[in-house]
């Protein structure tokens, strides 16, 4: 698929009202209904405990699916480990001949889907009916999941109506209530009728031979409890040990999947149950119990790669698509949608299903880290995504307009002396404002709802020189990190950062070497680069001679500190690397570090409501220390706005990559921006001030301030 | 928890996912068992014998109510029989559910076909909580080949995430806590 593909896709599914409606809805209640469910409960050694038991039976996978097999046939169940989604195929449909199926009740089982399941039983001429109402809605609109949880979340009450409509060739009014009793009706004697029920898995118990199953609809149950043949579908990555382990994933689970506390049901199936075979002489034996486990190349390679095999810890729960921006706005038809969506469905489809949906679909993702907070079984899914942007730059090479770009910014001569001219070449659109507001031709998604900085007249690696550092007895040296966009456009961030730090007693300097942090190369998967770009700094800097590294950028700061990563088999630059991480702090924890700023400040009223940087927050983990910085400035109120922790859809090069996906998440920021009342925007991310600012230009709402927090804390002081 | 709070904590949780709770001393439960049945308009009724059952006299109960009653060929009979009532095995007082340890194919008929719902549990067998159970089942050897943990009526939130009560299990829910000691 083509970037314009995904592009259309895109659009089409941000054009479906429906949809939006929905996924707005749901999102919106979802992190309050889930905070709501986890009062009481430590959902962080709960989700530890998840990874630990998950990872267990992945790194003992051989005998604990041995131990499995052993327990589930002493209890009359037949296993089939299937090695391919065809070989699983062949399987089920032996099953479905030999016993004479002519109607299958399927409740959930993503796995099936793997197999096509239901197109093979058509051809087949046996009918695989979805009993889920999600799944029963989208088999009749011959459409594929939207959502992992909630699989018809982009259709409405009315397009269920005429789906229903059409089905069962009755009149059906848009009511949900009188839709869901449509279903039941529907349904009900195909339960009764049917030969054969399947069923997808949660969780599978080796030391049991136990499979279990969580359900709300009580489809589920119906389809275990009423056909004389049973088959269950799942992959190996559902096992666990023991019985025991299973309270941490049916604790995260559905608190994490829907904020249930628990489901209406969960149900323990250990081998062929008793089963009704003669409802006139109620006649009761041992069903014919059967279960498929796929076991496919494809997972071993996930499990046996040092990068991914924590995919094995997922639990399917999809937190991680219910807390992600871009999910929010597309859903989950652009992820490829016949399986897995959102983050881990970024992963799971691109290693199970469909590397070249994969390679696209990773771009969507922002790397704002949010899916890491949430995620049940513990996993870096940004982290993986990112490592699979660079598995595919590595094995398809860049867009070679992309790689022209990164090369660029790699060669530090050659980006500084472009950034000198482009300050005098900018008058033609910049027309004497501060902000470029349109730009010409195919650029002009640049500046969809957003206008551009243009590039100062000066550098800052020329202003330093001109400060007048007036520190009497400094208490050390520290060496400023600038990062492109301080360098080169918001110099006087950086002016104030100089200014706050002499305020705490040191001398600033600025290594002149430094070139871009090389965070531009690594999100788009340009390891080359972003490999040079730290060689030069970790030169440049020359971290020995510092007390500390400060930059006002958390993600050079973050960049920075993980230049370790780049070196693991070089001592001598890992041991630069090591210097400069330990030394290296964002602007704000530095300075709270060295005990603050003085307590003073012009007392001037000034409302100011934060918004936190994605790596300033989920990434270093600093969420406090500004809001006291700022509190701790005379005349400063901060009023905390609406998800102030949520992304404002920069993303580095995703906002030029995608403008259309990054101008409605800036809509919202902007939305709660004005909601909070406050005069100025406080951030500590050059690049959130670069899109809210430009957010808040092109809407005409010039009266709202946008300030890092190193210019409001210096401000008001020197006013005093 | 003290056997009142036991009580109350299930009940909040019951009713919390739109099911219904009742606490009533053995000599009563008959009674109240016949009066959500008449409170729902049920006039027949899937019922699993137990000892219990037996022993307060449900059966007799409801058909002096004029309930008609089913206790065998569940699978011919429940699904038509608008009520359903079965023992479970225990409780689980942080959730308000019940839980099923036993491959009982009858009570798993009528828990899952009925569309009035009744649940009987004695109290001395509702566990604090969720952990609790779960340990209970760790140690329970040989693993039954069924167990099933029931929280409410069947729900849904699949249509526009309008979460509605009743799709393919019971529409209607209903626990009666036994005091048995």
């Amino acid at each position: 698929m083509s970037n314009e593909l995904l592009k259309q896709e895109i659009e089409r599914a941000m054009d479906n009202a429906p949809l939006q409606k929905a996924l707005k809805n749901f999102t919106t209640a979802y992190p309050g209904n889930r905070a709501r469910v986890y009062k009481g409960y430590d959902f962080e050694a709960l989700r530890e405990k998840v990874h630990e038991v998950k990872s267990y039976a992945r790194d003992h996978l051989d005998e604990v699916m041995a131990e499995f097999i052993k327990n589930a046939e002493a209890n009359g169940a037949h296993v089939f480990v299937a090695h391919s989604p065809e070989e699983a195929m062949d399987y089920a449909l032996k099953l479905a001949k030999d016993n004479n199926v002519k109607l299958c009740v399927k409740s959930k089982s993503m796995a099936s889907e793997e197999m096509h399941f239901n197109q093979n039983y058509e051809k087949a001429g046996i009918t695989a009916q979805e009993t889920d109402l999600g799944e029963f809605i989208n088999s009749i609109a011959g459409d594929t999941p939207s959502h992992m949880v909630m699989p018809a979340i982009h259709y409405s009450k009315e397009d269920v109506a005429d789906l229903f409509e059409s089905y069962t060739k009755q009149p059906e009014e848009p009511v949900i209530t009188k839709e869901v009793k449509t279903s039941r009706r529907v349904m009900r004697p195909k339960f009764l009728s049917a030969e054969m029920g399947v069923s997808g898995a949660n969780v599978a118990v080796a030391e049991t031979g136990t499979v279990i199953t969580m359900t709300n609809e009580g489809n589920g149950r119906m389809v275990a409890t009423l056909p004389k043949t049973h088959l269950y579908i799942f992959g190996i990555e559902k096992f666990v040990a023991k019985m025991s382990d299973i309270r941490y994933i049916f604790k995260v689970l559905p608190r994490n999947g829907t904020a249930q506390n628990i489901t209406a049901y969960l149900s323990f199936y250990t081998g062929a149950t008793k089963v009704v075979t003669d409802p006139e002489n109620d006649t009761k034996e041992d069903k014919n119990f059967h279960m498929i486990i796929l076991d496919t190349p494809e997972r071993r390679k996930i499990m046996a790669s040092e990068d991914y095999k924590d995919i094995f810890c997922c639990i399917r729960c999809a937190a991680c698509l219910n807390v992600c921006p871009a999910f929010r706005l597309v859903g989950g038809h652009v992820y490829g949608g016949s399986i897995y969506t959102g983050g881990i469905g970024t992963l799971l489809t691109s290693f199970l299903n469909s590397r070249e949906r994969g390679k696209d679909i990773q771009n969507i993702c922002l790397q704002c880290g949010t899916c890491n907070t949430v995620c049940g079984g513990k996993l870096d899914i940004a982290g993986m995504i990112l490592k699979l942007r660079t598995k595919f730059a590595q094995e398809d090479g860049l867009n070679p307009v992309h790689k022209f770009c990164l090369d660029t910014v790699a060669d530090r001569h050659l980006f500084h002396s472009m950034l000198r001219i482009a300050s005098v070449a900018q008058g033609m659109i910049t027309k004497g404002q501060p902000m470029i507001r349109h730009l010409p031709m195919f650029l002009s998604g640049l500046t969809a709802g957003r206008s551009l900085p243009s590039v100062a007249p000066q550098p800052f690696r020329d202003i330093l020189p001109t400060i007048k550092q007036d520190v009497p007895n400094p208490k050390g040296k520290i060496a400023i990190f600038t990062g492109c966009l301080l360098d080169f456009v918001y110099v006087d961030i950086a002016t104030d950062v100089v200014k706050a730090l002499n305020m705490a007693g040191y001398i600033v300097e600025m290594p002149l070497g430094q070139a871009c942090c090389g965070a531009p190369a690594t999100y788009m998967g340009d390891v080359e680069n972003a490999k040079k770009a730290a060689e030069m700094n970790l030169n440049a800097m020359e971290a020995e001679k510092y007390d500390y590294i400060v930059s006002a950028c958390p993600t050079c700061t973050h960049a920075l500190r993980d230049y370790v990563d780049f070196f693991k088999d070089d001592p001598e630059m890992l041991k630069k690397a090591e210097a400069l991480r330990s030394k290296t702090f964002d602007f704000c924890k530095l300075v709270s570090m060295l005990g603050g700023l003085p307590d003073t400040g012009d007392g001037v009223p000034m409302k100011v409501t934060y918004h936190d940087s994605c790596h300033l927050n989920r990434y270093l983990g600093v969420t406090k220390e500004q809001r006291e910085l700022l509190k701790a400035t005379k005349g400063v109120e901060l009023i905390e706005m609406h998800d102030c922790d949520k992304c404002c859809g920069f993303g580095g090069s995703y906002s030029v990559k995608f403008p259309e996906m990054s101008a409605p998440i800036l809509e919202e920021k902007i939305n709660n921006i004005v909601a909070s009342g406050a005069d100025v925007v406080a951030v500590d991310c050059p690049g959130c001030l670069l899109q809210i600012r430009g957010g808040l230009d092109a809407r005409g709402l010039n009266n709202i301030q946008v300030k890092h927090t190193a210019q409001i804390v210096v401000e008001k002081r020197e006013k005093k | 928890m003290e056997k009142t709070e036991l009580y109350e904590t299930f009940q909040k949780g019951l009713t919390s996912v739109n099911g219904e709770s009742y606490i009533a001393k053995k000599a009563d439960v008959a009674a109240t068992l016949t009066k959500i049945f008449q409170d729902k308009d049920t006039h027949e009724v899937a019922l699993v014998e137990t000892p219990l059952l037996k022993e307060i006299g449900a059966v007799d109960a409801l058909k002096a109510a004029g309930i008609k009653v089913d206790t065998d060929h569940f699978r011919k009979n429940a699904p038509d029989d608008k009520g359903g009532v079965t023992e479970a095995d225990y409780g689980i007082a942080n959730l308000g559910s019940i839980v099923q340890m036993k491959d009982d194919i009858d009570c798993r008929i009528v828990e899952t076909v009925s569309d009035v719902y009744v649940g009987i549990v004695k109290l001395s067998k509702i566990v604090d909580t969720f952990d609790d159970m779960i340990d209970i089942m760790a140690e329970t050897k040989p693993f039954p080949k069924f167990a099933g943990i029931i929280t409410g009526p069947s729900r849904t939130a699949d249509i526009e995430c309008v979460g509605t009560v009743g799709v393919h299990g019971p529409r209607q829910y209903s626990v009666i806590v036994v005091e048995d000691a």
